[in-house]
């Protein structure tokens, strides 16, 4: 495998006495789609602000190492990481016209990841702007978010994010505020940029149909760690981790028996206060015992690259 | 007697810049007794006003619709309370559909007391059955929405829009709000509700998976217009017109197998504006399939396999 554009080793974050992220590592190559996905409250979307070192002033790094190529980005002062953030490592949002500015034109704005007047990158910018697929760019490019559709939106934010060839993009739930046919356009798009531009994606979503469908591999994230991680389609055909084989269950499917009893987990995430030795997913967890309630499993390989953090893993092909 | 019956339905709204938003234009559906009728759609295709009508939380501009026989375009107060008796709805947001200052008990309780069908004791005894069906301890009756969690909040809204023992549940986007390991277990327990108790449902949402799953018959709307009605089935299997083949092949499956095998028919163009409406067919701007007459002549709904489609070319 070719060297990782991005690297996250053992992270950890802290709010207060609470650790919301707990020991989360992964890697990501260039051209890769990685997903980190989960439910609310699982770490996904601060584990991505960590990445960017935009995390609110009250979450603290307490541990582990981001490296973007060869370079620890942990010690870098802020300056310096103004200078990496839009080049180096871009990240895009699940709200594309609150990330923009409304009183600037779209052109101005991607032109600024730059760091040049729009008068001297026009020809730059709007050959990015065809690349997302904006129709008219010569019209556009002079246009306010105002103007734009949602779907456009998040394209002119995923042209202003890639215009500096960046290694790394994050992308935090980039088609969840968007209806399913632009949806579709988005994902297709990010996947054939992810490709020609060699760009490793670390794509944060909470929808498996997502993941299952431009992911190269995924994370799943539950309470803060990582409970199972691997190739996508080792893990959607064979799913090892309990968490995992029940939350891709619970998924209504167009295949499925229509009116069918859907697997359900019982009760819901804990909240970092209720986190509490051993496994956090033992609380809800049908195969947990009394070793699951007092000693944290660590992440183990089951099989090339497929690695999950359960003591009683699920056979290939066993149901929970 | 259908149990909901809409005809002709047209909701306009006033416009900021002259021209009506003309949210509905012209829906007529109905929703016969004991069946689950789903909604999908995209935004602004006037899933949620149509809902929003059948609960008389909004008047027609035109048309009717008709709950129980009871039409409700031009009903007086009186008329569209008792009404309101027979079709309840359920919301996206269970966060903003209890009042947090009143226990779950008397949130529960309040369709029956300011009805005056039970009070006291009876009350006590009505709503503790009822959280009890909707798989809540009835000891919880004295505590607050706060002390719950999403799943659960909407099992209590749930409770509460079955009190009354409705005709018609409308439900709008019921599991959206909540998280994928919860969403199943609400979607179990309407399913449970549907069958224990017969009766018709609305259920409006943009997750074809979801409509699959717990309808018997599914409408899709685009831009305030039906675009196709059919049998759950007939419509999955075969559906006939082109923006229901879109919309079902944009739905990414959770099966890399089967989603990465899909033909990609990604549908160009945005969703135009309710306040503007092409003419002709109002799908005709993103239609793969687009002719002369679709510009021109809006297509009216007819039978075509098993489907009801309002498509020139289907």
């Amino acid at each position: 495998m070719a060297e990782a554009a991005l690297t996250v080793e053992n992270l950890s974050l802290d709010l207060g006495p609470a650790r919301l992220v707990d020991g989360v590592g992964f890697s990501v190559a260039p051209g890769e789609v990685m997903a980190l996905v989960g439910e609310s409250g699982c770490g996904k979307s601060v584990t991505a602000q960590a990445i960017m070192r935009l995390l609110p002033d009250v979450i603290r790094q307490s541990g582990g190492r981001i490296r973007l190529g060869a370079d620890d980005l942990t010690a870098l002062p802020e300056r310096a990481m103004q200078t990496i953030r839009g080049r180096r490592l871009s990240m895009i949002f699940q709200e594309p016209q609150a990330a923009l500015d409304p009183l600037s034109t779209i052109g101005a704005q991607i032109a600024e990841t730059l760091r040049a007047p729009l008068s001297r990158v026009r020809g730059e910018v709007r050959r990015m702007l065809e690349d997302v697929g904006i129709s008219d760019p010569e019209r556009r490019i002079d246009q306010h978010p105002f103007e734009l559709s949602g779907g456009m939106c998040q394209r002119v934010m995923i042209a202003s994010a890639l215009i500096a060839r960046p290694a790394v993009l994050i992308a935090d739930e980039p088609t969840t505020a968007l209806d399913v046919t632009i949806q579709a356009q988005i994902l297709d798009l990010l996947r054939r940029l992810a490709t020609e531009r060699r760009t490793a994606v670390v794509l944060i979503t909470h929808d498996m149909g997502v993941v299952a469908d431009i992911a190269d591999r995924l994370a799943v994230m539950y309470a803060g760690r990582i409970a199972e991680t691997g190739p996508t389609e080792g893990i959607f055909a064979a799913p090892r981790h309990p968490y995992t084989a029940l939350l891709l269950a619970s998924i209504p499917r167009l295949s499925d028996a229509p009116k069918s009893l859907l697997a359900v987990i019982e009760g819901r995430v804990p909240t970092p206060a209720e986190f509490g030795p051993g496994c956090r997913f033992a609380s809800r967890c049908p195969r947990a015992d009394a070793m699951c309630r007092s000693v944290t499993p660590v992440l183990g390989e089951v099989a090339p690259g497929h690695a999950i953090a359960c003591h009683h893993p699920l056979g290939v092909g066993e149901a929970v | 007697m259908h149990t909901l019956e809409i005809s002709d339905l047209k909701v306009h709204f006033p416009g900021r810049h002259g021209a009506p938003v003309r949210a509905v234009d012209g829906v007529s559906l109905h929703v016969a007794a004991g069946e689950t009728m789903g909604l999908v759609g995209e935004s602004g295709c006037g899933k949620t006003t149509v809902a929003n009508t059948t609960v008389g939380l909004l008047g027609p501009s035109a048309g009717s619709v008709k709950v129980m026989g009871t039409e409700l375009a031009g009903a007086d107060r009186r008329t569209l309370r008792a009404v309101r008796a027979r079709a309840q709805m359920v919301f996206q947001d269970p966060v903003t559909s209890l009042n947090p200052r009143m226990t779950i008990g008397d949130a529960v309780g309040e369709p029956l007391y300011v009805r005056g069908i039970a009070s006291g004791r009876a009350l006590r005894e009505r709503v503790a059955g009822l959280l009890d069906e909707v798989g809540l301890r009835p000891e919880h009756a004295g505590r607050y929405p706060h002390q719950f969690s999403g799943g659960q909040r909407q099992r209590i809204v749930i409770a509460r829009a079955l009190a009354l023992r409705p005709a018609l549940l409308v439900c709008d986007e019921p599991v959206s709000a909540l998280d994928v390991s919860v969403r199943a277990q609400i979607l179990n327990l309407l399913v449970d509700l549907q069958a224990r108790h017969g009766m018709s449902s609305l259920f409006v949402s943009h997750d074809l998976a979801v409509v699959r799953h717990v309808c018997d018959r599914v409408a899709v709307m685009y831009l305030g217009r039906i675009a196709e009605v059919a049998g759950r089935d007939a419509l999955f299997a075969s559906p006939r017109h082109p923006y229901t083949r879109a919309l079902l092949a944009s739905v990414p499956e959770p099966d890399p197998v089967v989603q990465r095998a899909k033909p990609r028919v990604p549908l160009a163009g945005e969703i135009p504006s309710p306040a503007d409406p092409p003419a002709g067919c109002r799908f005709h701007t993103r239609c793969p399939m687009v002719a002369e007459v679709c510009r021109r002549e809006v297509p009216a709904l007819r039978a075509v396999g098993e489907s009801v489609v309002a498509c020139h070319l289907a």
